[in-house]
């Protein structure tokens, strides 16, 4: 059984991010962000989740010690929405207030094929969404996978580690592929 | 996937550990409390009062109902009609913020005078996880104080036992059908109960309107999936919105407050998408409410939002 944990940014679907997880039978906890790295290396870990978080924490606060993850995992991460942005801004790419922010049902386009973190996940679908911020730089080195109609950077994967970000939630109920997107993910932890 | 058989051992066990007095369960008689209820009967058995507090706001012969339920249930029960008291305490309050925790602090006042007669020293509630995940604290946002987490006050002399914490609805529901239990279907219903059905003040006459309202709304709804005509709601109610609009009533000018209607399809209430109401469906909820409330109710309107960005109820 893998074991992925899910970093709490404070979002309102950080436990929805466990639930799924576990319901996928991966031994799954939540930490919060200020968690040392060291402590997540101990308990070998095959990857980690960056939840979501309050308006503004992708762009304001360090997010605990993200920082410290991205810098030192070799394991897949996946970061989503203020995980996603915190990823971005990291990586020399750049986050603000959303022109138009996306609460709610949105259609997203895929724009590349073939990715693992999207395997399953036809071209278009609905997601769920809920952000008033959102990537508008992506960083050097970066894959621009997804856009939706006003939102450009929906998703993104770094070419030198298995690192991912989502603006959208798979974790929720509502969003069409969600489960696959995580499976997905839980077979690169598995790796 | 959840295991209800193991994650009802587990838990069984655990409050056997935890529990070792007397325990009082706060009981509304939805799936969350009577499940919790369930578990901790096994556990403790006669140690459990459950104690059922009628608000006032609650929904059409409810709180009769609840007390046939515990009686099935082989609850030692209390039965506690506070109605005169929660309508006081709400009088003149409009934020929702300030109902939900005036109502949250009134319930544990109601249950520790039953617990001071009786020697309880534990609270048992069945928080499921959009409870604390909604009252929001540390980095987490407030979206709204749910009266039995964000509501309750800060002196409290009773200790807190949620057994279902980390539950979603569907999951409490799992644990229902294995454990048998009637109520596994049931639709919800808040702690606040209609007091948050009612934007504005929520005094006993427009509680009145809207319970009247929302049983309306329910037996419609219930009648169109009976016959096949729409799939069941998550959660299906009315709300009373303090806007008044014209009409015209038997050649009169008519001046009344306007009803929403409001359903949800859901699995864990986290993110919801509206219903879809068959338009004759709507049309007889419409005529229904507005002929039997002629007097306060001249307008309809339905509620088409989703969640995020809405909640499902409307405070």
């Amino acid at each position: 059984m893998v074991r992925i944990y899910v970093i709490d940014n404070g979002g309102q679907w950080t436990h929805r991010e466990w639930r799924t997880l576990r319901d996928l039978d991966v031994d799954t906890e939540i930490f919060p962000n200020t968690t040392p790295f060291q402590q997540l290396q101990n308990e070998e870990i095959g990857g980690l989740i960056l939840s979501g978080g309050a308006p503004r924490i992708g762009l304001e606060s360090d997010l605990g010690n993200c920082e410290e993850y991205l810098e030192k995992a070799e394991f897949p991460i996946l970061g989503i929405c203020a995980g996603h942005q915190f990823m971005a801004k990291f990586y020399g790419g750049w986050a603000e207030p959303s022109k138009v922010p996306e609460f709610g049902k949105v259609e997203i386009t895929l724009l590349k094929d073939g990715n693992p973190l999207f395997e399953g996940v036809p071209k278009k679908s609905i997601v769920w969404e809920s952000h008033n911020d959102e990537v508008t730089r992506i960083p050097k080195d970066f894959e621009w996978l997804a856009e939706s109609e006003n939102c450009k950077i929906q998703a993104m994967s770094y070419k030198k580690k298995p690192f991912y970000g989502l603006q959208f939630h798979p974790e929720v109920e509502h969003t069409q592929y969600g489960e696959q997107i995580f499976k997905n993910f839980v077979k690169m932890c598995e790796k | 996937m959840f295991d209800a058989e193991k994650f009802i051992n587990q838990t069984v066990e655990k409050i056997k550990k935890d529990v070792s007095g007397k325990a009082l369960i706060a009981f509304s008689g939805g799936v969350d409390s009577t499940v919790c209820a369930a578990l901790v009967n096994k556990a403790v058995g006669k140690q459990l009062v459950a104690v059922h507090v009628d608000t006032g706001y609650m929904r059409k012969n409810e709180s009769e109902d609840v007390k046939k339920l515990m009686k099935t249930l082989d609850l030692n029960f209390r039965f506690v009609d506070a109605s005169k008291d929660f309508y006081q305490a709400l009088k003149g309050v409009e934020d929702p913020e300030k109902k939900r925790k005036i109502i949250g602090e009134k319930f544990i006042r109601v249950f520790e005078k039953v617990a001071d007669g009786e020697g309880v020293e534990y609270l048992v509630q069945g928080t499921i996880a959009p409870d604390w995940i909604e009252s929001g604290g540390g980095l987490r946002d407030n979206i709204k104080s749910h009266h039995n987490v964000g509501g309750l006050p800060k002196n409290m002399k009773l200790k807190l036992v949620e057994p279902l914490r980390d539950l979603y609805k569907d999951e409490v529901r799992k644990v229902a059908r294995e454990l048998k239990l009637k109520v596994s279907e049931r639709q919800p219903f808040p702690g606040p109960g209609l007091a948050i059905r009612i934007v504005g003040e929520a005094t006993p006459e427009r509680t009145e309107i809207v319970r009247e309202a929302c049983d309306i709304v329910e037996k419609e709804i219930e009648r169109a999936v009976e016959k096949g005509m729409m799939e069941r709601p998550w959660q299906y109610f009315a709300v009373l919105m303090p806007i008044k609009t014209v009409g015209v009533h038997g050649d009169k000018r008519a001046y009344g407050n306007t009803i929403a209607i409001r359903a949800v399809q859901s699995v864990d209430a986290m993110t919801c998408h509206y219903s879809t109401i068959p338009h004759d469906v709507l049309d007889t909820i419409s005529t229904r409410i507005t002929n039997n409330l002629k007097e306060k109710i001249n307008r309809i309107v339905y509620d088409v939002t989703n969640k995020p960005p809405g909640t499902v109820e409307w405070e």
